[in-house]
């Protein structure tokens, strides 16, 4: 249905652009690192959040995102252990828990559910990353 | 299992004219191969005068069930099940003596089925059958596939004997979801690029992590490029009033490639610029 995945696109789009454009009205005047890391931060918070959003409560992960981000200071605590733990594990091979870390709200899945899950995190995750990258491209020339 | 079947078919649509003609066996056009199957499986049951040995009871009724479901296996026409069951019913006619003698539980639950039919007649027999049959033949191939899992356990019980394999539902449940999980892992391996050459599903996985990992460092990546573009793009961007908010939300949109473009857009362009930008390699859902 290639009309659904389409909405989803737009939606994405329309609500990242809404939040960029937000992020951009508060903003302080410094430029320095650490507001700078704050802003790229908020910035890929925003995308996710908003491709979850676009997303709707219908799938376990999109759920999962939007639960995090609700609860931000939770958020930043389990963004940090799933980086560490990913750079250690890496060379772990085909292990289901990477893929379950890496899929938010996979832990707590059986193992049907979480590639479904995949699949569709997969596909969402593709969309918004043209997404970015167009509004990049047309932003930066 | 299928060569005596069809010849001992063609030698009874011979011999007994008056209770089954060929007429009546070809006036279905679909599945009659199969029907045909079940009509030689109940009447080799019934064991009425040709070349499968009435030596004992037990193995007339095994080979009939086998018989049956050889049948049902052909109107279904499953691609998946039925080799299986066809690989069943070679297993009956080979070792259909030891099976009943040795396996208690499976002498159990044939041979009250076995019995069942010879008691009803090979009349009732296909009529019952017949229906069942009919009711198959109307689904689609897809269909025949999910069918098979509602089906009753009866069919799963002979692939379990046949390998060996427990015959309590746990196993068949835990048979249908490793089902699951091979398909949904082909799904999955159709999405990520470059990952159809890749066997072993360890192999796989890894794959799969690897390309969300990609994915997610790329969106990482872009949004620190999204920061310093932002930050070029901030007087533009605040010069415009706060109300869209409240407004439609494609207003926002809009403005930001607007700003770029230096073009008017409404919502119906907008959407279809968009797809015209995102390359098509997003596939439906």
């Amino acid at each position: 249905m290639p009309s659904n995945h389409n909405s989803i696109k737009t939606r994405f789009t329309y609500r990242f652009a809404r939040s960029l454009k937000k992020l951009n009205k508060n903003r302080p005047a410094s430029q320095s690192m650490k507001e700078t890391y704050r802003r790229y931060h908020m910035i890929r918070v925003a995308s996710y959040a908003s491709m979850a959003s676009a997303v709707g409560p219908k799938r376990a992960w999109s759920r999962a995102v939007l639960w995090k981000i609700r609860n931000r200071t939770l958020h930043r605590t389990l963004m940090k252990k799933s980086r560490i733990h990913v750079l250690r594990t890496r060379k772990v091979s085909g292990n289901p828990n990477d893929l379950r870390k890496l899929v938010p709200g996979g832990e707590g899945m059986d193992f049907c559910r979480l590639l479904n899950e995949t699949a569709h995190y997969i596909k969402c995750l593709r969309t918004q990353v043209q997404i970015m990258k167009n509004i990049v491209d047309h932003c930066s020339n | 299992m299928d060569p005596p079947l069809t010849n001992s078919a063609s030698f009874t649509a011979g011999s007994n004219p008056e209770s089954y003609s060929l007429v009546e066996l070809l006036s279905f056009p679909m599945g009659s191969g199969g029907r045909l199957g079940l009509r030689m499986g109940s009447l080799s049951g019934t064991g009425e005068g040709f070349g499968v040995g009435d030596a004992s009871v037990e193995e007339s009724t095994v080979t009939d069930q086998s018989g049956s479901r050889g049948g049902r296996n052909g109107v279904g026409g499953g691609e998946s099940g039925g080799k299986r069951r066809m690989d069943a019913g070679n297993f009956h006619e080979d070792e259909s003596s030891k099976l009943v003698s040795t396996s208690s539980a499976n002498s159990d639950l044939n041979e009250p089925i076995g019995k069942r039919m010879k008691a009803s007649g090979s009349r009732d027999e296909n009529s019952v059958s017949k229906t069942k049959a009919e009711a198959n033949s109307g689904t689609s191939n897809k269909g025949a596939e999910e069918k098979s899992k509602p089906e009753p356990p009866k069919d799963y019980i002979h692939v379990r004997a046949r390998r060996g394999q427990a015959t309590d539902s746990h196993s068949l449940a835990e048979r249908a979801r490793r089902e699951k999980i091979s398909e949904r892992m082909k799904i999955l391996q159709d999405l990520v690029p470059g990952c159809n050459k890749v066997i072993g599903k360890a192999l796989v996985l890894d794959e799969i992590i690897n390309y969300i990992q990609s994915l997610q460092r790329q969106v990482e990546f872009l949004s620190m490029k999204l920061e310093a573009v932002n930050s070029r793009l901030n007087p533009a961007i605040e010069g415009f009033p706060s109300k869209e908010l409240a407004a439609p939300t494609f207003d926002a949109t809009g403005m930001i490639f607007g700003l770029q473009a230096q073009r008017e857009y409404s919502q119906g362009p907008q959407v279809e610029w968009l797809d015209m930008q995102l390359s098509s390699d997003i596939k439906a859902a």
